[in-house]
Order: C-alpha cells, then structure tokens, then sequence
C-alpha cells in the first residue's frame, strides 16, 4: 500500500466517520448545528476529494470549536482520535518532505498500537481486571450498558473473567499482528469485531467508524517498514 | 488560546487509558419545583435507560445514535462537576434536562412547574453491596414560560 494511497483511504473512511458523527448533531440546538452543518459539509468535500489539504485545515479549526463549545471532548476517547487523524493528516499535506509526511503518518500508525497496547496494559495491572471484577462493576453500575437487561452480564462471572482475560491479551499481543500483513489483517479483523460489540452494548459507534479510519495508516506502516525487514 | 491548547493537547498525545478503573457512576436526577424556595422531595431519573435494546435496534444505532451520544456526554457534564465544579457543565445539564421536558407532554405524576434542580446520585461497590450517595445538588433554575395559545 502507497502512502498517497494510504493517505486517500484514510481521508475517505474519516469525512464519512465525520459525516456520521456530523448529522446526529443537526437536530441540537441552533449554533451546534450549523456549526456541524458546516462541518458535515466539509466532510463530504473530504470524501470526494476536493482540495482535501485545506479542507483538513478547515475541519481542524471547527473540531478547536467544537472542543471550545463543549469545554472538551463531547464523545471521549472517539473525539480524541477523530482530532488525531486530522492533526496526521494536515501535517501529511503541508510537510515539505516525504520523509516529514511518513513520519507524520507513522505517528497515526504509532498511536494506533498504542490505543490496543496501553489500553491492555493498564487493565492487567490492575486486579479488578485480572479477576473479572472490573468488568463486572462495568456491566453492573456504569453508564455504559445500553439496557437494564444488558445489566444482568453481571451475573456470570465466569464468561466476564473470561471477557476481561480475552480483552487484555488481545489488546496486549496486538503490536506483535505487525509481524506479517496476513497476522496483521487479522488482528484488525478481530479489533474492528470489538468494536462492534462495544457499539452494540455501549453505545459507542463513534469508536466503531473512526478507529476503522485509522486502520490504512497501520496497513501502511507494516508493509513500508516491517515486511522489509523480515 | 492557553486553554484551546489544553484542550487539544490530549488529542495530539493520547493516554488511551480505556476503562483502567471503573469508578463511581453518576446518575442525573431532576425535581420540579413551584417556588425558588421550596425543598425537593421527588426526584426524577434523568433518561433511564430502557429495559430492553433488540439487535435491530442496536444495529440501527451503529449510524443513527444521537440521542444515546447525548445522554453519555451528559454523563461526562456530570462526572467533570465532581472532578471540579464549573457553570458549563451545571449549565449543559439543566440546559437538556429544560429540553427534554419542553419537548414532551407532562405526565400526571410532572405537574407544570416553574423551576428544575437537578443533583448528582454517585453509584459505587462498597465490598458486594452497591451504594448510592448524593453528591451534588444544582442551583435552583427558572423556566421560562410558554406561551399558551
């Protein structure tokens, strides 16, 4: 996979993860919509292609907006990434260098691994995690179940300890997928399945879209510099 | 600009620290009250979750989930005030919660009223049990009448 290659498919799946994100904000309150309206529309531009290099720079001062309405991010973690990916590629387009460009978008690839890894490494260090216990307090009292009925997850045990353990080894053997394309294709396979469970369980689509738009970077970054030297 | 900075900060350099600890939840709470001077005695659950989501439902929702991605950012209004309490968040809550009830019908249990509060009830594990806490209560706010007509 070509970096412009990588670059075009990032910009696509992000304006239409941007698009999705866009239009459940059009039936809020007047100046959050027409500032997501805009938003919506630079994201379609995004999609087709138009002047995608200012239409990043664009997007990236309304996302400053959005951050300044909300004094922070509105959907967490998916907000975070969302400005990631449109940091990376802004750098990716004004960088004068080709080797600036891929050192930009390796960063994306980088943070990516990171987003598996550390979320792995910090849930195994912690023993709540290790005996099923945190998962647990998820389903039992969080904000995050979608329904009542979701809330009586918490009453096996043993399919959460065996969740949490799937969770943090999968999130923890993650960097070792960039060992071979085929391994690494299917570690997103595996991740963006994840995800889903999360979107349906949780709530969190927003997670689902655009950490799916990051995927091309990491696809880029393990056959640029992994696949040569193995 | 300082603040922007801050605010796109954790962006630029993630922590990615998803559900390290699972801590104390905070559920919104709202009563109706006729004066500004009366104590609240009922309390509402602020959008309780339905008792059951179908897989349709929660596949539909994969693109179409606003008011769901509301209710989570109202979540996180809550859990900033008791980090730190600041009128934006106070603000964004009663602001929603108005909403919420300028859009839909009183029951007979909601008589018309003039003024909201809402507070902030923090479920956590104590041992197996489970315990709920108030924490917070917000400023008593008038609403602003509709018109009749």
């Amino acid at each position: 996979m070509t970096l412009e290659y990588a670059i075009r498919l990032t910009e696509i799946l992000m304006g239409l993860a941007y698009c999705q994100q866009s239009a459940e904000h059009l039936i809020s309150q007047a100046y959050e919509r027409y500032l997501f309206l805009f938003r919506l529309l630079l994201s379609l531009l995004l999609v087709i292609g138009f002047q995608s290099d200012w239409v990043s720079v664009s997007l990236l001062l309304i996302s400053l907006a959005i951050l300044r309405r909300f004094q922070g991010p509105y959907n967490g973690g998916a907000d975070r990434m969302s400005i990631l990916i449109l940091i990376c590629l802004c750098l990716v387009h004004f960088l004068p260098t080709q080797v600036w460009r891929e050192v930009a978008f390796g960063y994306l690839a980088l943070q990516l691994v990171l987003s598996y890894f550390i979320s792995g490494w910090v849930k195994i260090i912690n023993v709540e995690w290790r005996r099923g216990l945190a998962l647990n307090d998820v389903f039992r009292f969080s904000a995050y179940p979608v329904s009542e009925s979701l809330r009586s997850w918490s009453a096996s045990p043993r399919l959460l300890l065996i969740m949490s353990w799937s969770i943090m080894l999968f999130e923890l053997v993650f960097p070792l997928s960039l060992l071979s394309t085929a391994s690494l294709y299917g570690a997103l396979i595996i991740a963006a399945t994840f995800h889903f469970a999360n979107a349906c369980l949780f709530g969190l689509n927003r997670f689902f879209w655009i950490w799916i738009a990051a995927y091309p970077s990491i696809l880029w970054f393990q056959q640029r510099f992994i696949s040569s030297l193995i | 600009m300082l603040r922007l900075l801050k605010l796109l900060l954790p962006a630029l350099i993630p922590s990615w620290n998803f559900f390290d600890i699972i801590t104390p939840s905070p559920r919104v709470q709202y009563a109706l009250l006729n004066t500004e001077n009366e104590t609240a005695s009922v309390w509402y659950e602020f959008r309780p979750r339905p008792q059951h989501v179908s897989f349709p439902t929660m596949l539909g929702r994969m693109l179409w989930n606003p008011a769901w991605n509301e209710s989570m950012y109202i979540i996180s209004c809550a859990e900033r005030i008791l980090e730190q309490p600041t009128q934006h968040s106070e603000d964004e809550i009663l602001n929603y919660i108005i909403k919420d009830l300028s859009n839909k019908p009183a029951t007979n249990e909601q008589v018309p009223t003039d003024f909201i509060q809402f507070r902030l009830l923090v479920v956590e594990r104590d041992g197996a049990a489970l315990q709920q806490v108030v924490t917070f209560y917000s400023r008593i706010q008038k609403l602003a009448k509709k018109d009749k007509g």
